[in-house]
């Protein structure tokens, strides 16, 4: 194992406790998603494990070595993508990647080939020698994790990379992510965009309130949901929310958006039922697919904030809810057999 | 990595990163400079020639002082809060050397002010100024030291506190710190905290390696310098080294 945390813990002064006995572990060559909330406590971790905080009790070993005794070994062998925006004012991003590639140890000549690949793969090559003030924030991202990059340790953390960044550029940085991987490295993937990490990790766990609540592959997680679907209703606007049908496991809404996880036998019940709200002018359309880790992930946390890519809790107040999320299954098989 | 090659390729960042910066910096500290020696002879228009050079010869000093004290603390609280100063705790680099290096621009940025303001005043009164070359390890200490300081005071500070610090401190450093004029005008407390702060050291080292023949400095000053130097690096030093 390239990084092992075990029974990490760590509380601030002021506040509740960050982390709470985290215990994982990723290999070389493995692309790890840190999946959560806001505040669930995954920035705390990763500045643990650099070095910038210290833990109130645990391990953080980095290829076998005690990083919390040896915080500088850990920054020999971690690179990181911070989620501030870097500003690089006054740096051009060749200058920035290169700089970084040399302070990180790399000779001159490696840096410049690997600087090279990577703006080529990310396709950043037109603002190569613009001054940083004049970036965009997409841009100034890609260029952030560039600099993680070019010279990887044997741990590369990424904290959000793909916040702003379009979307044709976004497959380019998953690619480049994935390289990373295949090159030997160790990838920590730190993000609440759960779509995304659906299809660009190896595993992953899932933080709630410091503590992983669940740990696993894509795949071996979304078990958990292999029999749902998944109804997604986008309301009329000013249309009061449905009350759920019965074969409903649970709701979550945001905005006009509603999620509602039903189980595969209650498909053609759940098709019938949204059709009738459209044609009622309740609902303006519809979709029923199979779940994804986004439903496992909220089924688990039980947070519509989990749905949002960085705004908060906005229109938490669902239906029901992830609480009940269980409770109606024996009753909605029912009405799916019916 | 040595840290000699570490040393160089931050100072290239950070100079890069300060660059634009540069021509302000030059052209404030000039004016401020310029301010200084020409403005007071306005004031004060009975003024005597040994008053113009001792006014001319703290003006390097108030330039150094305030640029350590404001513009620095301003900058890092603007690094805490933007996260480049964690990003740059995540880089393999000692913390000695970072700060070395940040400390080095910042004496390039100041060195060219000091300079124009030092000529200026030559040219405008024609003052029998005779540098010493001590100069150069006085302008060294000075800037190590006020930078250091505002260093300091910016990380163990809230960025918000910091940045009040720093313009009651111009205050000090202007008015009730024996820098434009003698310390023996202030009343006797106050003149007491100036031998032990730091403030007064900075205006005699520099006066006194400026203008050598007409005010002649003691190693006792260099001496308390080198002391709040040391102690203030020494904080800077430590608190980018702890972990919260």
């Amino acid at each position: 194992m390239l990084l092992e945390i075990d029974g990490l813990a760590k509380a601030y002064r002021k506040g509740a406790r960050a982390n709470d006995g985290i215990s994982l572990s990723v290999e070389a060559g493995e692309v790890y998603g840190l999946l959560g909330h806001n505040g669930a406590g995954k920035t705390t971790l990763v500045n643990q494990v650099i070095g910038l905080l210290r833990p109130d009790a645990g391990r953080i070993l980095i290829g076998g070595r005690d990083v919390v005794a040896d915080p500088g070994y850990a920054r020999r062998a971690c690179s990181i993508q911070p989620q501030a925006t870097l500003p690089i004012d006054g740096l051009t991003p060749r200058q920035a990647i290169e700089l970084v590639g040399r302070i990180r140890g790399s000779s001159a000549v490696d840096v410049r080939a690997s600087r090279a690949r990577l703006v080529d793969g990310l396709d950043i090559g037109e603002w190569l020698d613009q001054d940083g003030r004049r970036l965009s924030g997409g841009v100034k991202r890609l260029v952030s994790f560039a600099m993680a990059a070019v010279a990887p340790g044997g741990l590369v953390i990424l904290d959000e990379p793909t916040n702003d960044v379009d979307p044709v550029r976004r497959r380019l940085l998953w690619a480049q992510v994935r390289a990373l991987g295949d090159e030997g490295a160790a990838v920590l993937l730190v993000t609440h965009n759960v779509v995304e990490a659906e299809r660009s990790v190896d595993r992953l766990a899932i933080l709630d309130h410091g503590r992983v609540i669940v740990e696993g592959s894509p795949a071996q997680l979304k078990e958990r949901v292999a029999d749902d679907l998944r109804l997604e209703l986008v309301l009329e606007p000013g249309a009061e929310p449905p009350t759920p049908a019965p074969f409903v496991l649970h709701t979550v809404a945001t905005g006009q958006r509603i999620l509602a996880t039903v189980p595969s036998t209650a498909a053609a019940a759940a098709v019938g039922w949204a059709d009738a709200l459209k044609r009622a002018g309740r609902v303006e359309e519809f979709s029923l697919a199979p779940a994804t880790l986004e439903d496992v992930y909220v089924e688990l946390v039980g947070r519509a904030d989990a749905l949002q890519n960085g705004n908060g809790g906005q229109g938490a107040a669902g239906l029901g809810g992830a609480p009940n999320a269980r409770r109606n299954r024996e009753e909605s098989a029912h009405v799916g057999a019916a | 990595m040595s840290a000699l090659r570490s040393y160089a390729l931050l100072v290239r960042w950070t100079g890069l990163r300060q660059k634009t910066f540069l021509p302000y910096a030059v052209i404030i500290q000039g004016l401020f400079s310029l301010g200084i020696v020409i403005g007071y002879p306005l004031l004060f228009p009975q003024i005597d020639a040994r008053t113009i050079l001792f006014i001319a010869t703290a003006a390097p000093s108030i330039t150094l002082i305030t640029m350590g004290l404001v513009a620095v603390p301003q900058q890092v609280a603007a690094a805490r809060t933007e996260g480049t100063l964690d990003y740059m705790r995540s880089l393999p680099i000692p913390r000695v050397v970072y700060l070395l290096a940040d400390l080095t621009v910042q004496l390039l940025i100041v060195l060219p002010g000091v300079v124009f303001g030092v000529v200026v005043a030559t040219w405008r009164f024609n003052l029998p100024i005779e540098v010493s070359p001590w100069v150069v390890p006085a302008v060294v200490l000075v800037v190590l030291t006020a930078t250091s300081a505002g260093y300091a005071m910016a990380s163990l500070l809230p960025p918000l506190i910091a940045n009040l610090m720093s313009q009651v401190l111009v205050v000090l450093v202007f008015m009730f710190s024996p820098l434009q004029f003698p310390a023996d005008r202030l009343p006797d407390w106050l003149a007491a905290i100036h031998r032990v702060l730091p403030i007064q050291a900075m205006g005699e080292v520099m006066r006194g390696t400026l203008a050598p023949a007409e005010f002649p400095v003691s190693a006792g000053s260099f001496v308390l310098l080198g002391a709040w130097c040391a102690i203030a690096f020494g904080i800077s030093w430590r608190v980018l080294a702890r972990r919260r």
